[in-house]
């Protein structure tokens, strides 16, 4: 077999990569990912070979994750494929999806917090699709390619559970109250996180779009967001697994903050500066391709945009955030190509 | 306490968030035969206006003009049943909701919330809202104003399919397009044949009002 010009480059598996990466040990090129979750590449035109819903069927959703990598580049397993899943088993109301439209919560649980909290008990693995998701993983598992376990947030999954506007205003209005309800998703996700770690997952995702600092305000992004994160991060590191978080919207207030949370890797949406980034973080950087861009633009300015990336120093390139399931095969590949064709 | 003291303290009661106090007050305004029309239009009003520019400027959060907009309401609650009626113009009737295959609901909320603050008479038809829905709705209330949500480019182009249909069936000219969200612009908007596309929920209601001479 003729050596491709990768092969004769760097004899790195893709999972070597990206977990050198995430130690912050140098490599020959970044690693072009797509984690799942939130950000997926689960599109449209990736599932035309898929019969069953990949968000609900386990054949389906390891051959999903399986197929994001084979069609469009992307370096990694990642599973789940939306943000409904902690959130389901709490009594809220799920569309679960097809290959158009990503699952979403259609009715809000209405009962109170206290109820919500007293009468429902979460258990990961027996709770529909955390329990898929976690047997997704280990199916996956494997020697050469990362495999991505993929959380939601308290704060995103707790305004998916009960109205986000309730919600909100609970941190003003009563925010020991909310603080509880956060703490009691915050712990049954974790013990999701840790189930996902036991069935393999090389790496764990954390993605929390309503907790930004521009919904939020920085102020309450400290109070109610990073000290979950903390725990979170602290916890899954007891298994010498990396995490990384994504941030969604302006991060430029609560930047300072995520220092502290140990985490591995932050990535940011297409409107952060990741040269700014770069100087206030102490962490390694994913980002932060424009996801509208790789929906609705051209491929020469989708390379010229991932070359930028590149240039202002990312350590892992990514999506920006959450991509839409109209978007191109064509166009995830202009990505990952130009990102394995080198500098 | 005079009339000009106790609008002010109402508008700065509201943006400070204290609910007890701005109620207390209304009743007062009730006590000193104040009009309910200048209650509102000059205490609780401009006090929400007051919030939203905060909110612009990123002093305050969506918690805050969350919480305000409750102490707005809880206001407007007081003094709303003594309106003399002939003092008011009859509201701008706005048919609202977040187009289908999209749940993101948060901004669309919001303009609803700043749209009733500033008087409009809003008919929100929630989120992942079928196309088909937004004209059923605006014929049977007979509304001024269709507003439209989304956040996501998949789903912006049923924008379009809700103005073409309202062509087809001759009756695009009954009402006013207005559409918003993070992919949409004002090139989209007019693209699709909308009649106003506003970045945010306070420029929507300055709008809004203009469009049909209210300002
Ligand atoms: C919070 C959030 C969520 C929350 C939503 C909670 C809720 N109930 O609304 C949760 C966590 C549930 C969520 C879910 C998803 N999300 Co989301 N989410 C966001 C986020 C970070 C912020 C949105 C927000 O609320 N902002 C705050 C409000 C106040 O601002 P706003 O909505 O923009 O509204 C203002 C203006 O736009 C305007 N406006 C809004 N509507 C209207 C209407 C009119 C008529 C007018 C005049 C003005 C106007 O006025 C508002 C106030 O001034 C955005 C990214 C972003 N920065 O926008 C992604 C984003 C919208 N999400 C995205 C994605 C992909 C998803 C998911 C598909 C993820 C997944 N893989 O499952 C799901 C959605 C499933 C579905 N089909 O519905 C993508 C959409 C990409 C695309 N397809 O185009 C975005 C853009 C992130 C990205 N990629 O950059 N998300």
């Amino acid at each position: 077999m003729v050596p491709t010009i990768m092969q004769k480059r760097s004899n790195l598996t893709e999972k070597e990569r990206l977990l050198k990466v995430l130690k912050g040990e140098a490599v020959d090129r970044p690693p072009v990912i797509c984690p799942g979750g939130m950000m997926n590449a689960s599109v449209t035109e990736v599932l035309k070979d898929i019969e069953e819903n990949h968000n609900i069927d386990l054949d389906a959703m390891t051959a999903a994750a399986k197929a994001v990598r084979e069609i469009t580049g992307f370096e990694n397993y990642g599973v789940p494929f939306d943000m409904t899943v902690e959130s389901e088993p709490l009594g809220a109301k799920i569309d679960l999806g097809d290959k158009f439209i990503e699952p979403r919560v259609t009715e809000y649980n209405n009962k109170s917090i206290e109820d919500i909290i007293q009468n429902y008990k979460v258990n990961p693995r027996d709770s529909h699709r955390m329990g898929i998701t976690i047997q997704a993983v280990e199916k996956l598992k494997n020697d050469e390619i990362p495999v991505i376990g993929n959380i939601t947030g308290h704060i995103s999954t707790a305004t998916s559970i009960i109205d986000p506007l309730y919600a909100l205003k609970m941190l003003r209005k009563d925010p020991d109250k909310i603080y509880r309800f956060f703490q009691f998703i915050h712990d049954y996700s974790k013990e999701y996180a840790v189930e996902m770690i036991r069935a393999g997952a090389d790496i764990i995702a954390i993605s929390d779009p309503t907790a930004t600092g521009e919904i939020l305000g920085a102020k309450n992004f400290e109070r109610f967001a990073i000290p979950f994160y903390k725990d979170m991060i602290a916890t899954i590191h007891q298994f010498h697994v990396p995490v990384i978080i994504h941030i969604c919207g302006n991060a430029n207030t609560i930047i300072d903050s995520l220092n502290d949370t140990g985490v591995d890797a932050v990535s940011f949406d297409s409107m952060v500066n990741m040269r700014f980034a770069k100087s206030k973080l102490t962490t390694r950087l994913m980002g932060n391709v424009n996801t509208q861009l790789l929906h609705t633009g051209e491929q020469g300015k989708i390379e010229s945009i991932t070359k930028n990336c590149m240039d202002s120093g990312v350590d892992i390139v990514s999506p920006a955030c959450g991509l839409s399931m109209a978007t191109s095969v064509k166009n995830l590949r202009a990505m990952t190509e130009f990102v394995k064709r080198g500098i | 306490m005079n009339k000009e003291t106790i609008l002010k303290e109402i508008r700065e009661s509201l943006v400070e968030m204290e609910e007890e106090k701005v109620v207390e007050l209304c009743e007062k305004t009730l006590e000193l035969n104040i009009p309910a029309y200048e209650t509102i239009t000059e205490g609780l009003i401009p006090g929400m206006d007051e919030v939203s520019r905060l909110y612009e400027e990123e002093e305050y959060f969506l918690p805050e003009v969350l919480v305000c907009s409750d102490v707005m309401n809880a206001g407007l609650d007081i003094v709303k049943p003594h309106l003399d009626k002939s003092s008011m113009q009859e509201p701008i009737k706005v048919v609202m909701g977040v187009v289908e295959g999209d749940t993101h609901d948060i901004g669309k909320n919001l303009v609803r919330i700043m749209m009733e603050a500033s008087g409009m008479e809003v008919h929100d038809l929630g989120r992942d809202v079928p196309l088909e829905r937004f004209i059923e709705k605006a014929e049977e209330v007979n509304a001024d104003l269709i507003g439209m949500s989304t956040l996501m480019t998949t789903t912006m182009d049923g924008m379009k399919t809700v103005i073409d249909r309202l062509s087809e069936r001759n009756i695009r000219n009954k009402y006013k397009i207005l559409v918003g969200g993070g992919p949409i612009s004002q090139n989209f908007a007019d693209r699709i044949g909308a009649d106003l596309y506003t970045k945010d929920a306070s420029e929507a209601v300055r709008r809004v009002k203009e469009i049909f001479g209210r300002a």
